[in-house]
């Protein structure tokens, strides 16, 4: 598996973003290998305290979410309102081959951190913009988060609810992470140009645009006039093969029945209703859709009558396409989880277990969490690194550019 | 800043098969398409089921029925329609992989193998190709072989859905081929390290993902607190807040907004002088961040009534100047015409009559501007043309038709 470097070894990137996507994306480039250096303020990214500042995060000992959002990251503090620190982060710029920043742009503007900047700098580097809401127009300035930009301003929340019912939750981070996966996917086409021009080049992404993205199947359909009638609740479905249904141990089993006329049959066997097959009322898939409030009733009422465990391998056995709604704790037992590589090992004492990114190769294999760094941990080696002398980080510091 | 210049396409001269169906993967390929590389499309004879998506009752509906899904997950491709079971097709396939730069294939394991379609099969055939397998749990395990689809495994399997329900609700509610689109990026992300390892090493090599994976990985931040047993509390509904300042709010127009002090350390005083509040700063109960989540519910019956005294448009103009983040539930039927959404590059006109205007992919480069979509190919629409290409001649081709490799 290792006969090969990993892809991006040799690469270093500048981290200056806080919070999720951004440095998100940056932890995927650190798992193939580039050096990620995370440049923070004074105070350090807000992200090192979310899991106490925000009461939608699940708490714990383990600062798990900095964890897992600063993985193999050197830390190093520069408080870029200072000319002295300003001018450290050009001889870092200067030997750097990506920068991610997702200041809002007027920030940039002030830190002189926009690409026109950074590119008379270096030339060769890649600069990845993160926005909440794009780079120009009358939002741009406005902070965004995953909340706001990504799913409620994207109509992904209004979209995702029951028939008269409050607007859908979004997980904490759900579309951050995602979002992280474009910008890898952005930065990645950058290389390919600087390889191919020997050129250094502006890349980015917005929340918004992800969102979008993500639901793109109803926003094409919006674009052409066509919306979702609202989602009516479990017990009237619009299809009742394509519907959750509660199993006797109180768990939520999904039917996601495509083919219906291929599996409609199958079905009825697994759930032990044979008698439903040639049933009048439900033989073709028009009937089913006429009567899905009817036929949801019946499968509802066979399915609260055994246990998921049963049901998951009475419709394995068929084929008969379905998934469980997993809790989230259920899912480091879950043998797949481990099995499709999701749930690695980590060299972190408290946090033996953690996600890895979900890009997989045959070449090489993601790199070992180590703990996140400690706020300006590597700020010495890091501009000693970069050609500054010990009496110029000395200076650094004591002036309060730099801790 | 984007300058977004017309120069070279990034992936111009890469030949891409996209040999699956449904959505994840065709929506990785269109985004490699939007790039410049030229996209083929290898469908069965009666094409990607795809095509009929939109008959779905999960689906948008208008007056008229466009094929929009289609048309999206489609557009710039070329189709070759070929019987992968007959041999004479299987080896018009061979000839295909031996010019192919990627291949992209989401059939389940079983079918692959059936197929002769792993990695294993194909790389004698052409070992600098990038084979990007995508799943819906992974290559091993018990459940590798399960047909997956977005709404089971990237959000039912993944804790997602459970994640995202009000308590004691139903289980919350994904829309169609989202998880799948966000996965689409991830494939990109693949392919393009597929590609640089190429360029290194001058050797293909295999890729890939799955749903599963891509919706742990979004649902990273409750899943990494299961790791360390922390458990996700219910989401209270909207009258019920742990913490009244990151919540939802109806307004007078019948809108909703979010309201999103992350920062309340800092905004809570800017945010109470900006709505008269004082009163709100001098009461004890929210006197700091401990105790305005203590107190959450009293805030929220502070809050609420004057939320909805206001429009979404009052309430933007007074908190925006401050730095609140808040955000509206948008509806699509305006995010459509939302200006913004044009100034992030996110919708983008199209030469395809059917649907004027579609949805780009979220990436943006200062070098290079998408491909402009144009109609997506009927079901071996290209057959021919792709065979000529393979420098089949005129007699092969006939001869192929006759042997019903195409079906």
């Amino acid at each position: 598996m290792s006969e090969y470097a990993l892809p991006l070894a040799g690469l270093r990137v500048l981290d200056i973003s806080s919070f999720i996507a951004a440095p998100a994306a940056a932890v995927v480039l650190g798992d193939w290998g580039a050096d990620v250096i995370k440049v923070e303020g004074p105070e350090g990214d807000p992200n090192r305290r979310i899991m106490h500042d925000s009461s939608n995060y699940p708490k714990s000992e383990v600062n798990y979410p900095w964890e897992m959002d600063s993985r193999n990251k050197r830390s190093i503090v520069l408080d870029l309102k200072k000319p002295e620190a300003r001018a450290a982060l050009d001889r870092l710029i200067a030997t750097s081959d990506v920068l991610i920043c997702n200041f809002p742009p007027p920030v940039r503007d002030k830190l002189r951190l926009a690409y026109e900047h950074t590119k008379k700098v270096n030339p060769k580097l890649i600069y990845a913009s993160l926005t909440g809401y794009g780079e120009t127009g009358p939002d741009r300035d406005r902070p965004g988060f995953d909340a706001t930009a990504y799913f409620a301003r994207s109509g992904l929340l209004d979209a995702q609810r029951y028939e008269g019912g409050p607007p859908g939750v979004p997980g904490p981070a759900q579309g951050d992470r995602a979002t992280a996966m474009a910008l890898v996917s952005a930065i990645l086409m950058a290389l390919i140009h600087r390889m191919k021009t020997g050129e250094g080049s502006w890349v980015g992404t917005s929340l918004l645009g992800n969102g979008l993205w993500s639901c793109g199947v109803i926003a094409q359909g919006a674009l052409v006039g066509a919306f979702l009638p609202p989602r009516p609740p479990p017990d009237r479905p619009r299809s009742a093969l394509g519907n959750i249904y509660r199993t006797a141990d109180d768990r939520w089993l999904q039917l996601t029945i495509v083919r219906t006329d291929k599996l409609w049959a199958p079905l009825c066997q697994a759930l032990e209703l044979p008698e439903l097959i040639d049933d009048p009322r439900f033989a073709v898939e028009a009937e089913r859709r006429t009567r899905s409030a009817e036929l949801a009733a019946i499968l509802s009422t066979t399915f609260a009558k055994k246990p998921y465990e049963h049901w998951r391998k009475a419709l394995a056995a068929r084929e008969v396409t379905f998934g469980v709604i997993s809790r989230p704790q259920d899912v480091p037992d879950d043998e797949q989880a481990v099995a499709c590589g999701a749930v690695v090992e980590t060299a972190i004492a408290n946090m033996p277990r953690t996600l890895s990114n979900p890009i997989r190769v045959s070449f090489a294999e993601q790199r070992k969490a180590h703990p996140a760094p400690a706020l300006g941990e590597h700020s010495e080696q890091i501009l000693r690194d970069a050609g500054l002398s010990a009496d110029e980080v000395a200076a650094l510091r004591q002036s309060g550019a730099m801790r | 800043m984007s300058n977004e210049t017309g120069g070279p396409l990034p992936l111009a001269g890469l030949v891409v098969l996209d040999v699956s169906s449904f959505i994840a993967a065709p929506a990785a390929a269109v985004a490699l398409a939007d790039f410049g590389a030229d996209v083929i499309k290898v469908e069965p004879p009666d094409g990607d089921p795809h095509r009929q998506s939109y008959n779905s009752a999960n689906y948008p509906r208008g007056d008229k029925q466009v094929n929009f899904p289609w048309q999206l997950d489609g557009r710039l491709k070329r189709s070759i329609a070929l019987d992968l079971k007959n041999d004479q097709a299987r080896a018009v396939l061979a000839r295909l992989i031996k010019r192919a730069d990627i291949m992209i294939v989401n059939f389940p394991p079983p079918a692959r193998e059936r197929l002769r379609l792993r990695w294993e099969d194909i790389e004698p055939v052409n070992p600098r190709l990038v084979y990007c397998s995508l799943t819906g749990y992974g290559e091993t395990g018990p459940d590798r072989d399960r047909a997956g689809f977005d709404v089971t495994a990237y959000f039912g399997r993944s804790g997602i859905l459970d994640s995202a329900r009000y308590e004691d609700g139903p289980p919350g509610l994904s829309l169609p081929a989202q998880g799948d689109r966000a996965t689409a990026m991830t494939l990109v992300a693949a392919i393009l390290l597929g590609l640089r390892h190429r360029d290194q090493t001058g050797k293909g090599c295999w890729v890939g993902t799955s749903l599963y994976a891509n919706g742990v990985w979004a649902n990273g931040t409750s899943a990494a607190g299961a790791l360390v047993g922390a458990k996700l509390l219910p989401r209270q509904s909207p009258d019920k807040p742990r913490n009244a300042l990151t919540n939802l709010y109806r307004t007078k127009d019948d809108r909703w907004l979010q309201l999103i002090m992350v920062r309340d350390d800092r905004l809570f005083q800017p945010f109470c002088r900006a709505i008269g509040r004082d009163d709100l700063l001098a009461d004890p109960r929210f006197a700091d961040r401990e105790r305005r989540k203590e107190y959450a519910i009293d805030l929220h019956r502070e809050l609420a009534p004057m939320f909805a005294e206001k429009t979404y448009e009052e309430w933007e103009r007074l908190l925006s100047p401050l730095g609140i983040p808040i955000g509206v539930i948008g509806r699509l039927a305006d995010v459509i015409e939302d200006d913004q959404a044009q100034h992030a590059g996110i919708f983008a006109d199209t030469t395809n009559p059917e649907i004027p205007r579609t949805v780009n992919n979220p990436i943006r480069l200062g070098f290079a501007r998408p491909r402009t979509a144009g109609p997506p190919p009927k079901i071996g629409e290209h057959s021919d043309q792709i065979l000529r290409e393979l420098a089949y001649s005129d007699g092969e081709i006939a001869a192929l038709k006759k042997s019903g490799a195409f079906g």
